[in-house]
C-alpha cells in the first residue's frame, strides 16, 4: 500500500516536471506566435492588442500556473489555429477528442497483432533445437527491427494496396461512420506498427526463456522425471514471462511514437498528424496538451505494469 | 544395486570424467569426496540422467537393479528415465535457494512429484509399506500405467461426470495429505504453512527439507546428495546430516553422498570414493581411508583438512594495541518502503569492545549474518553508522575479500595491481613517492613472496586460478607494509589442498613481515590453524574472546561448545 | 543446411556479414563528398521514371535525376549526422552516468527523475519538441537528437557504475587511497567498454531511425541537404508509378541498420565467448 502511494506520487511529480519542460520550452520564443498568426505586415498595436489577447504580457511563471490551472479544471484552451466557426476558435479538447480514438484504436490493434503472434513465436523459438532455424529467425528478426516504420507502412501499401489490391489507400472511413470498416482499413497500419515490435517481443522473450532453462530450478524438475514439454510449460513460461510483462510495458511508448509516423504514411486522422502539423503551424496550445496527454498515457501504463508485476510475481506480492 | 562400468564422459574437451566403476548397495551411503573439477558432481549427474546434451558419454554402462539405464554410444533414452527420475532415484542439490521454483507454491513443487508418478505407482504399493528393493520391469510398470488408466476410466464412465470430480476432489485431498505427511517427515513443524509458501519465504535450511521432502516422497531406492550441506550455516548443517541419516536408517534406501568436505564424509558414509581429475583414486571403508590412506593424494587431502592440530606456535606479546575498538555499534539503514523512502536503522553489531596488538592474528569465527563483516567494515572505516570509537595506532588498514574472481581489477595485468597501491600512496602523500623502477622491484619482490614466479607478472587475473588470485589479493594488501590486515573468509572459496597452501602463506607472510591480521572465517578449525586469539560472535555481539588454546580446552559460552562439536 | 547453421554461429558470421555491410554503407556515403555516377540535382524529361537498369542502377525519379548517386549522398549525410549524434550523447552519456552512478545522492535522485520523464516519452517525439524549438535543419537534427538520446546510455553507464562501486576490487582501491576520479576513469571505466560498445552500436541505429523518420516528417534535415527519409516521403507518391524511388531509400536504411545489429550481435558473442 506504501508503495502504491509512492508510486503515484512519483507520477504526479513526474507529470508535473514535463509540464513544466513543455509549457517552458514555447516559451523562449514568444515573438513568434503573433507574427505567424498576424503575418509580418501587422501594426504593433495589433500585435500588442493580441499578445493581451492571448495572455502573453505576462511573466511565465503567472502564465503558467493559470494555464496549469485551466489544465486541472479541464479547461486545455483554444487553438491559435483551428476555428471553430467565424469568430470563435476551435477548443483544444474537442480538437483532441475528435482524433484521439483513431490512434488509441490503432495503437491497441496493434498491441493486440503483437501478443497474439510474438509470443507463441518467441516459446517455438526459445524451444525448438535446429541451429538453421535459430539462424534465420535471428536474421528474420533483425531485419524486421531494422525497418523503419514509415518504410514498413510504405511497403505495406505498396504490397497489400497495390499488388494485391486488399485495401485501397486513402480511402480511410470515420469509426463514427463504419466501426467494421475503420477497423479493417486500420489492421494495415496496426500490422505496419506491429512488425518491428513482434521481432524485439519474441527475441525478448526466447532470451528470457532460455536464461531461465539453465536455471537449477530446471534441473530439479528434470529429476523429479518431468518431460521437457511440461518443464518448459509449467516452469520455465511463467517465469520467463515475469519480464516479458515489462518490457511489453515498455514498448507501449514505442507503439504511440510508431503510429504517430504511420498515421502520417496512411494519412489517419489522428493525434500523430495533429501535433506534426500543430508543430509546423507554431499552434502551441495544441502541442503542449498534446505532449502532456501522451506522456501521461505512456506513464499511467508503466505505473499499471508495474503494479501488474508485483501481482503476477509472488516474490514481490507476499512479501 | 546400482552398478557403473568404465563410465567416461566428455564435454567439448577433455574427459572430465575417466573409466569411473562402482557399485552402490541396497541402503548403503557411499560418500564420492573430491575438489572442483574432480568430476564428481558430472558423474552424479549422469547417473540421474541430468546431464546437459553437450556432454558425451564416450564409454560405460550405468546399471540400476539390472536395468540397463544407459550405455556409451547410444542416446539416452529420456523416457525410460523418466520412469527413474523420482520413484526409484532422486536428487538433492547444493543450492536449496535456486533450486525451488520461484513462482510456484512450496507445496505444489512438492505435489507435482506425485503427479507425475502416482499414477504409475497408485495404490497400495506407496500407501503401505514401500517395497523398493521388489524388482519391477520396465513392461510391467508401462501395463501398470495402461492399468490405472483403463480404471480411471471405467470409473469416470460408471459414476459419471459429477461422481468424476468427487473423485478427483478426493484425490486432491489425498496428494494434500501425502505432501503434509512428507514435509513433516524432514522436520518441517509448520507444514501447513510451508505447503503454501514460496520458496522465498523460506530459509536455507527449511528449503533444502523440502528439497529432501521432495526426494523422499516416492520412497525412491537411490538418493543422490550433490553437496546438500556446502550452502547452509555449520549448525543447520549439522541438522541436515541428521535428516539424511535419519531417513537412510528408516527408509532403508541408498544414499550417493558428493561432497568436498572429508569430515562430513567421515560422519556420514559407509564407503567413500576419492575422486581426482575425473579419476577414482581410492575406494573403500570409511574408517579404513582415515587411518590408512593409500594413494599420495588421500593423504594430502586428509592433511589438508583443517583440523585441531598444527596449531602455530609463534611467541606473541601483548605489547602495543594496534587498533582499539570501544563500545561499537554498528547501524545499517533499512529500508522501511514508506512515502518518501523513510528508514529504519538496524543494529547488527552491539557494543564490541576489544583490542587488535601489533603482531598478531586475531581470528573472529560466526556464522553467516552475525555481524563480522559490518564489523570489518566499520574498521576500516567503510562503514559510517556507528557509535563507539575505533582508534587506529598505524597506518590505513588493508583488505582481504572471500571472492578470489571479483576482488581483482579484471581490466588490469598483475603487475600494474600490484603497483597500484605503491602509486595511490605516492599521490596521497609526495614523501612516499616512488620511481617506476622502484615501485617495479616492490612489485616483483612481492610476487616472489606470495610463492608466484616472474612470468605472472604480465598474466591478467582471468588467466589465473582463484588460488593464485588469492595470492595476489594478499601480496597487493601488503605491498604498503600496513600495520593491520582485515581478511574476510580469505579461503573459503577455495578447495581444501588449496585452502591449507593459502594459510601457510598468511602465517608464513604474518611472521616475516610482522603484520597484524584480523581473520575472519565460519569455520573454527581453520581459525585454530591460524589464530593466537580467537573471538566468538554471534547475533552481532561478542560471545568470547581469549586466547586459542584456552576457548578451544574450556569454551565458556554454550555457542562456543556447539561450534566445536 | 543444419551444418551451415552451426558453422554460421561458431564462426562468428555475424560479426563478418555485419562488418561487411555497414563497411560497403560508409565507403559508399564518403564517397559520395568525392564522387557520384551522375550529378545528384541534372534533371532530364526525357530521363524520368526509368526502372533500374545497368546505366541506372536504382533507376532514375520524376524529375529524370539518377536515384543511385542520390541515395549515396543520403547515405553520406545519414552516417555523419547519426555518428555526431552518437558521439555528443555516447559521452554526455559516459560523464553522467559515472558521476551520479559513482556518488548517487541527491543529484542522482533528481537526473534519474528526468532520465524517466525523458524515457517515458517516444523519442521521435521529444526531438519533435526540441526540433520545433531550435527549428530545423542539420545541426539542429544533430543537437536534438543528441540530448534525446543521451538518457539511454546515462542508464547504461549508471547502472554498471553502481555494480562496480561496491565490488570488491573497488572496495579494495579506495582502502588504498586511490583517488575518487583515479578510481572512476581508471579502475572502473575499462571494465564498462564491452556492454558500452554495444550499446554505442544500438544507438547508432536509433540514431539512423530517428533521423530517417524526421526527415520523412519534413521536419528534420532539409535540402539541398540529401537525404534518405526526404527521398522516401517524395517518392512515396509515386508508388503505383515508380515503387523503385520508394524502395531504393528504404531498403538502404534497412540495410545500413540490419548491418550495425548484425555487427553489434557479432561484437556481443564475442565478448560471450571471451568470457
Amino acid at each position: 500500500m506504501k508503495y502504491l502511494v509512492k508510486k503515484i506520487v512519483t507520477l504526479i511529480m513526474t507529470l508535473f516536471l514535463v509540464s513544466v519542460l513543455a509549457f517552458l520550452a514555447f516559451q523562449i520564443i514568444p515573438g513568434d506566435v503573433v507574427t505567424s498568426i498576424l503575418g509580418t505586415e501587422a501594426t504593433p498595436e495589433r500585435e500588442e492588442a493580441l499578445r493581451k489577447e492571448l495572455g502573453l504580457d505576462q511573466p511565465p511563471v503567472v502564465r503558467y500556473v493559470r494555464w496549469a490551472g485551466n489544465v486541472l479544471k479541464g479547461d486545455f484552451g483554444e487553438s491559435y489555429r483551428y476555428s471553430k466557426n467565424m469568430n470563435q476558435m476551435m477548443p483544444v479538447a474537442e480538437l483532441i477528442g475528435d482524433k484521439l480514438p483513431v490512434t488509441l484504436l490503432l495503437a491497441a490493434l496493434s498491441m493486440l497483432i503483437i501478443i497474439v503472434i510474438a509470443i507463441p513465436l518467441g516459446v517455438f523459438w526459445a524451444r525448438s533445437k535446429s541451429k538453421i532455424l535459430d539462424v534465420s529467425l535471428n536474421m528474420g528478426t533483425q531485419t524486421a527491427m531494422a525497418i523503419p516504420s514509415f518504410f514498413l507502412g510504405v511497403l505495406v501499401t505498396y504490397l497489400f494496396g497495390f499488388v494485391l489490391k486488399w485495401f485501397a489507400p486513402g480511402s480511410y472511413v470515420s469509426f463514427r461512420d463504419d466501426l467494421w470498416g475503420c477497423i479493417r482499413y486500420l489492421i494495415f497500419p496496426a500490422i505496419s506498427v506491429a512488425i518491428p515490435k513482434i521481432a524485439m517481443t519474441a527475441r525478448f522473450l526466447r532470451n528470457s526463456m532460455l536464461t531461465e532453462r539453465s536455471s537449477d530450478y530446471v534441473r530439479t524438475a528434470f529429476s523429479k522425471g518431468a518431460s521437457e514439454r511440461r518443464v518448459s510449460y509449467v516452469h520455465v513460461l511463467r517465469n520467463a514471462m515475469m519480464p516479458v510483462v515489462t518490457f511489453l510495458g515498455m514498448i507501449i511508448a514505442e507503439i504511440v511514437a510508431g503510429s504517430i509516423v504511420v498515421e502520417q504514411v496512411f494519412s489517419l486522422p489522428g493525434i500523430g498528424k495533429l501535433l506534426i502539423s500543430s508543430i509546423s503551424t507554431r499552434d502551441f496550445p495544441v502541442v503542449e496538451i498534446l505532449i502532456l496527454y501522451i506522456t501521461f498515457v505512456v506513464i499511467f501504463v508503466y505505473f499499471l505494469v508495474d503494479i501488474l508485476y508485483r501481482v503476477i510475481d509472488p516474490r514481490i506480492s507476499s512479501k | 544395486m546400482i552398478k557403473i562400468e568404465h563410465l567416461s564422459v566428455a564435454f567439448d574437451g577433455p574427459e572430465v570424467v575417466r573409466d569411473v566403476s562402482f557399485t552402490i548397495g541396497d541402503g548403503e551411503i557411499l560418500g564420492v569426496v573430491g575438489e572442483s573439477g574432480s568430476g564428481k558432481s558430472v558423474t552424479a549427474l549422469t547417473l540421474m540422467g541430468l546431464v546437459s546434451e553437450s556432454a558425451h558419454v564416450t564409454s560405460g554402462k550405468i546399471y540400476y537393479d539390472d536395468q540397463l539405464l544407459l550405455e556409451a554410444g547410444k542416446p539416452r533414452d529420456n523416457a525410460l528415465y523418466r520412469e527413474y527420475q523420482g520413484p526409484k532415484m532422486s536428487m538433492v542439490f547444493q543450492e536449496p535457494m535456486t533450486s525451488l521454483n520461484p513462482t510456484m507454491k512450496v507445496g505444489a513443487q512438492v505435489e507435482e512429484m506425485l503427479l507425475l508418478h502416482d499414477r504409475k505407482c497408485l495404490g497400495e504399493s506407496i500407501a503401505s509399506a514401500p517395497k523398493q528393493n521388489e524388482i519391477q520391469t520396465q513392461k510391467g510398470q508401462l501395463a501398470d500405467a495402461e492399468g490405472v488408466k483403463m480404471e480411471e476410466a471405467k470409473t469416470r464412465y460408471a459414476v459419471g461426470f459429477t461422481g468424476w470430480r468427487e473423485e478427483r476432489k478426493k484425490e486432491k485431498a489425498r496428494r494434500k495429505n501425502r505432501v503434509l505427511e512428507a514435509l513433516r517427515g524432514v522436520g518441517l513443524r509448520e507444514a501447513e504453512r510451508v505447503y503454501d509458501c514460496y520458496p522465498h519465504q523460506l530459509s536455507g535450511g527449511m528449503r533444502q527439507r523440502v528439497m529432501i521432502a521432495m526426494a523422499v516422497i516416492l520412497h525412491p531406492g537411490l538418493i543422490v546428495a550433490d553437496e546438500p550441506t556446502t550452502a547452509l550455516d555449520v549448525t543447520v548443517q549439522n541438522q541436515i546430516i541428521e535428516l539424511l541419516k535419519k531417513i537412510n536408517q528408516e527408509q532403508k534406501n541408498s544414499l550417493l553422498f558428493i561432497t568436498h568436505d572429508l569430515n562430513l564424509a567421515r560422519r556420514l558414509c559407509d564407503r567413500i570414493l576419492v575422486m581426482q581429475d575425473g579419476l577414482i583414486v581410492e575406494s573403500g571403508h570409511t574408517e579404513d581411508i582415515f587411518n590408512d590412506p593409500k594413494g599420495e593424494y588421500t593423504k594430502k587431502l586428509i592433511s589438508a583438512v583443517p583440523g585441531r592440530t598444527g596449531k602455530r606456535k609463534s611467541p606473541h606479546e601483548k605489547i602495543r594495541p594496534l587498533v582499539e575498538v570501544r563500545d561499537l555499534s554498528v547501524f545499517y539503514r533499512e529500508n522501511a518502503n514508506s512515502l518518501f523512502g523513510k528508514t529504519v536503522k538496524k543494529c547488527v553489531v552491539h557494543h564490541a569492545d576489544f583490542t587488535v596488538y601489533e603482531g598478531e592474528i586475531l581470528g573472529l569465527v560466526g556464522e553467516s549474518g552475525c555481524g563480522k563483516t559490518s564489523l570489518s567494515k566499520a574498521i576500516l572505516g567503510l562503514n559510517k553508522m556507528t557509535e563507539g570509537s575505533v582508534t587506529h595506532h598505524s597506518n590505513s588498514p588493508q583488505m582481504v575479500f572471500q571472492d578470489p574472481y571479483s576482488s581483482l581489477n579484471p581490466m588490469k595485468t598483475v603487475g600494474w595491481l600490484l603497483q597500484e597501491p605503491l602509486r595511490a600512496q605516492g599521490i596521497l602523500d609526495p614523501s612516499k613517492a616512488m620511481s617506476e623502477k622502484d615501485r617495479e622491484a616492490a612489485a616483483h619482490d612481492m610476487l616472489r613472496k606470495v610463492g608466484m614466479s616472474e612470468k605472472y607478472f604480465t598474466r591478467r587475473p582471468s588467466q589465473l586460478s582463484g588460488g593464485q588470485r588469492q595470492r595476489i589479493s594478499i601480496g597487493q594488501a601488503l605491498i604498503t607494509r600496513p600495520g593491520l590486515v582485515i581478511a574476510d573468509e580469505p579461503v573459503s572459496a577455495l578447495d581444501v589442498t588449496i585452502q591449507a597452501q593459502i594459510l601457510e602463506l598468511i602465517r608464513s607472510l604474518q611472521e616475516e613481515l610482522k603484520t597484524s591480521f584480523l581473520f575472519i572465517s565460519h569455520d573454527i578449525n581453520v581459525i585454530y590453524q591460524v589464530s593466537d586469539r580467537i573471538m566468538v560472535m554471534k547475533d552481532g555481539k561478542i560471545l568470547e574472546i581469549g586466547e586459542t588454546e584456552e576457548v578451544f580446552q574450556h569454551p565458556k559460552d554454550p555457542y562456543t561448545k556447539e561450534l566445536l562439536r | 543446411m543444419k551444418k551451415f547453421g552451426a558453422w554460421f554461429q561458431k564462426q562468428n558470421m555475424y560479426l563478418l556479414v555485419g562488418l561487411l555491410m555497414t563497411g560497403l554503407a560508409v565507403v559508399l556515403g564518403i564517397l559520395s563528398f568525392f564522387w557520384t555516377p551522375y550529378g545528384t540535382t541534372t534533371m532530364s524529361v526525357a530521363e524520368r521514371f526509368h526502372a533500374p537498369s545497368l546505366r541506372h542502377l536504382f533507376g532514375t525519379d520524376n524529375f529524370g535525376r539518377d536515384i543511385f548517386s542520390r541515395v549515396m549522398q543520403g547515405i553520406g549525410t545519414t552516417v555523419i549526422v547519426s555518428s555526431l549524434i552518437v558521439l555528443i550523447s555516447a559521452s554526455a552519456g559516459i560523464l553522467i552516468g559515472a558521476v551520479t552512478g559513482y556518488f548517487g545522492g541527491i543529484l542522482d535522485e533528481v537526473i534519474m527523475r528526468i532520465t524517466d520523464a525523458v524515457n517515458a516519452f517516444p523519442s521521435i517525439l521529444l526531438a519533435l519538441v526540441v526540433i520545433s524549438i531550435l527549428g530545423s535543419g542539420k545541426q539542429n537534427v544533430v543537437l536534438s537528437l543528441g540530448i534525446v538520446f543521451t538518457p539511454s546510455y546515462v542508464r547504461i553507464v549508471r547502472s554498471e557504475f553502481i555494480r562496480l562501486r561496491d565490488s570488491d576490487f573497488v572496495c579494495r582501491a579506495r582502502l588504498m587511497g586511490v583517488s575518487k576520479l583515479r578510481i572512476l576513469f581508471i579502475h572502473i571505466l575499462p571494465n564498462i567498454w564491452s556492454v558500452f560498445w554495444v550499446s554505442v552500436t544500438i544507438g547508432f541505429n536509433n540514431a539512423i531511425l530517428a533521423e530517417s523518420g524526421m526527415s520523412y516528417l519534413g521536419i528534420g534535415v532539409q535540402p539541398p541537404d540529401a537525404s534518405l527519409g526526404k527521398m522516401l516521403s517524395d517518392a512515396q507518391g509515386y508508388l503505383g508509378r515508380a515503387p523503385w524511388y520508394a524502395l531504393a531509400p528504404g531498403l538502404t536504411i534497412v540495410w545500413i541498420v540490419l548491418g550495425f545489429s548484425l555487427l553489434s550481435e557479432g561484437v556481443r558473442r564475442k565478448e560471450e565467448k571471451k568470457k
